[in-house]
């Protein structure tokens, strides 16, 4: 048996096999910068008329590839979506990667490249990078760390203040794919599923709409999922959230895989969603915007804001109440721990 | 995306059992946390009638999991040599130890010791080969449905650093047990499903022939449990009882016969005690003395007959092996969303997922209500 190439201690000594490493995997693939000269930074070519936006995220999943997308998609989407909910076009980005000693060579080679495509795609430009290489046991095969820097016009003026008694909720697509995906990759649950990972970048949703009058908040489920985004929201804005579970869009395939292990899909990771408060006037234009593309053609108006007649409590902040499908009403709360298979 | 059909499926069962000539309260106690936390989580205790009260039972492997073993795995995870592998819902259960030692599997993990949560036996035997220098015991609590995986990992033959901390407990004898009790605090049951599956739903048969009681097999969507509910009430309303099978498409006569095979061929069935709630008889799995070699306690020497305070019962304060009894509802207990919270669980009933405390707790029951009374 020929063993594959995999990654080894020296490739990180700062030498020779660093640099052929950066120059074989990494520039192979994100392409030699322009005006480097040699310089260890990278000058950015920033607009003076907008406000720059910066933010910084890091990526850690096990396993490194899954249905629909892999770390190095997810490092690119995780940090441009950052950018975009906020109304900044995401511009530039740079990369620090962990790598542990055995990863295999071709797997790194296809997570960059996939990496690249994604950045590419999201037009975004990584602009400088870090590679180290930690002893085997001392990391979960990859790491990776991204910044991203971003623009966005001075009129963009989002904030979970501006969120009032009425407003809609929207999501642009259904929940939990992306958790789904990756815990069917993981585990051997021996349950055939097509789930794949919504992994994706939604500034396509967001850029446009940033400063409409009436968009309120955005903001895209990760970790701890839909439940998570609207009990941040109703805490940030001190007013209650009301879900109809009815109108929440999750694919039936996940539905079925969260009934046989007794999983929450509004608790599942999500990578290419947005969650949106938007003022009643808009709600029926903005969701009908996001129909319109792909990245939103499941998006729907999940619920509203406010309880009528209850005050803003900005001191203990509001709750998540979900309408059941069978008309019963339950509280969401934060994510406690991270969902487990059920053992019953 | 619209509803899915058995949205529309479970809204029509709602509204048959509305229609019911229901005139009497009718206390309807389920055996399974996934039972429990689909009737919390679709809300239905406040779609249903006045008259049904539904009762979480013992459905929860991880609630009544012996004291004693959770204190054993603590003790075997703090030796070096040994890898402790256990359903993540084992980590945060607290064992009444001596004051200093880790209290539960995630403090003995902070403590140094190498535990790591898994989600299936094949993980387990997928670190014992991944790591073959290590002593990897796999504690493995859980009912009929946890317990098959386990036999079958048995029958295939494990490696030979991996050892059994085996904590497996069958369902309906706790059933039995509460019916020959005084008060058995119930008029009617759903069955566990998926218990069914395996086990076969003949297995609940003494329900209706030897306890007169109308029992019904479901599965955990809303739709099946509605569909027990409905069969349960009606069945009283005749005056009959039966067991009826309303998870039919999943749930066969006789139930999975290999895996059945496979338990009775690696495990017997023991008396075993339930943590808080004693012994019950013919309630648990034991390795087949053919495999006794694979006993974890007797590989690494543990003696079991150490003295403590409170070995075998709840934290103190604790009113959960009450709770799985379904004696009282879990925000009756005392420390009910006072001193006990999923953020600083006090019982395991509110640390499991499958815990009631946990899914009142989840689905917004806050408050305590009123005073304990004996049910
Ligand atoms: S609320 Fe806490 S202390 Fe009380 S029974 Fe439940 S788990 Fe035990």
């Amino acid at each position: 048996m020929i063993d594959t190439p995999r990654i080894t201690l020296a490739q990180g000594n700062g030498g020779r096999l660093t640099k052929e490493l950066i120059d074989t995997v990494f520039l192979r693939h994100f392409g030699q910068p322009e005006d480097h000269d040699g310089l260890d930074a990278a000058a950015l070519p920033l607009s003076p008329d907008l406000e720059t936006v910066v933010t910084t995220d890091g990526f850690s999943v096990e396993p490194l590839e899954f249905p629909g997308g892999d770390i190095g998609s997810l490092a690119v989407h995780g940090t441009v979506n950052d950018l975009a909910v906020c109304g900044a076009t995401p511009l530039f980005l740079t990369l620090g990667v962990m790598i542990e000693e055995g990863l295999p060579l071709d797997q790194l080679n296809r997570i960059v490249e996939s990496l690249a495509i994604a950045a590419h795609r999201a037009g975004v430009r990584i602009v400088a990078g870090d590679t180290k290489v930690l002893p085997i046991g001392h990391g979960g095969g990859l790491y990776l760390t991204t910044t991203g820097i971003g623009q966005r016009p001075p009129s963009v003026r989002m904030g979970m203040g501006q969120i009032e008694s009425g407003d809609v909720i929207l999501v642009s697509g259904p929940v939990g794919d992306h958790g789904i995906s990756v815990m069917l990759a993981r585990e051997a649950f021996e349950l055939s599923g097509s789930v794949r990972s919504d992994s994706g970048s939604v500034a396509p949703l967001c850029l446009p709409i940033a400063d409409f009058d009436g968009v309120r908040f955005l903001r895209d489920p990760t970790r701890g999922g839909l439940a998570t985004v609207a009990h941040e929201i109703a805490q940030g804005c001190g007013l209650d959230l009301i879900l109809s579970e009815a109108d929440i869009p999750v694919r039936d395939a996940v539905r079925s895989v969260c009934e046989i292990l007794g999983y929450d899909p509004y608790y599942l990771a999500c990578e290419g969603r947005v969650v949106a408060a938007v003022a009643p006037q808009i709600a029926e234009q903005v969701l009908t915007f996001w129909q319109s593309l792909p990245e939103g053609a499941g998006a729907a108006r999940i619920g509203i804001v406010g309880d009528a007649g209850k005050a803003r409590d900005r001191q203990v902040g509001g709750k998540v109440c979900l309408i059941t499908a069978l008309g019963g009403q339950r509280v969401l709360d934060p994510l406690e721990d991270d969902p487990l298979p059920r053992i019953c | 995306m619209t509803a899915p059909a058995s949205t529309e499926r479970a809204r029509a069962l709602l509204a048959k059992i509305h229609a019911l000539p229901l005139t009497r309260e009718v206390r309807v106690m389920n055996v399974c946390g996934g039972h429990e936390r689909s009737i919390s989580m679709a809300g239905l205790r406040a779609v249903l009638p006045s008259q049904i009260t539904l009762i979480p039972g013992p459905g929860c492997p991880v609630c009544v999991c012996p004291e004693e073993d959770i204190f054993a795995a603590i003790d075997l995870s703090q030796r070096p040599e040994i890898t402790l592998v256990t359903f993540g819902d084992m980590l945060r259960v607290p064992a009444n130890v001596p004051k200093g030692t880790p209290r539960s599997l995630e403090a003995a993990r902070a403590a140094g010791g190498d535990v790591r949560p898994v989600a299936s036996p094949a993980e387990a035997v997928r670190i014992a080969r991944q790591e073959p220098d290590r002593e990897v015991v796999f504690f493995a609590a859980g009912f009929e449905t946890t317990t098959a995986p386990v036999a079958a990992m048995i029958a295939e033959g494990v490696p030979t650093n991996l050892t059994l901390l085996l904590s497996g407990r069958l369902t309906w004898p706790a059933v039995t047990m509460l019916l020959n009790s005084e008060a058995a605090g119930f008029d009617a049951l759903i069955a566990p499903g998926h218990v069914a599956t395996i086990m076969g739903p003949e297995e609940w048969d003494f329900v209706a022939r030897d306890h007169a009681l109308p029992c019904a097999i479901a599965g955990f969507e809303a739709e099946s449990l509605l569909a027990g509910l409905l069969s349960v009430l009606e069945q009283g309303l005749e005056g009959e009882a039966r067991v009826d099978n309303c998870y039919g498409g999943v749930v066969r006569p006789e139930g999975n016969p290999t895996a059945r095979r496979l338990l009775g061929e690696t495990l017997n069935v023991v008396d075993a005690p339930w943590r808080g709630i004693g012994t019950i008889q013919r309630s648990g799995f034991a390795l087949a003395p053919a495999h006794a070699g694979l006993d974890a306690l007797s590989r690494h020497s543990i003696d079991r007959s150490q003295l403590r305070k409170r070995a075998g019962e709840m934290p103190p304060g604790c009113d959960c092996a009450r709770v799985v009894l379904g004696r009282i509802a879990p925000d009756q207990c005392r420390l009910y969303g006072a001193a006990c919270t999923p953020r600083s669980p006090i019982g395991p009933c509110m640390v499991s997922d499958e815990g009631a405390c946990r899914i009142w707790w989840s689905s917004g029951i806050r408050e305590r209500r009123g005073d304990v009374v004996d049910a």
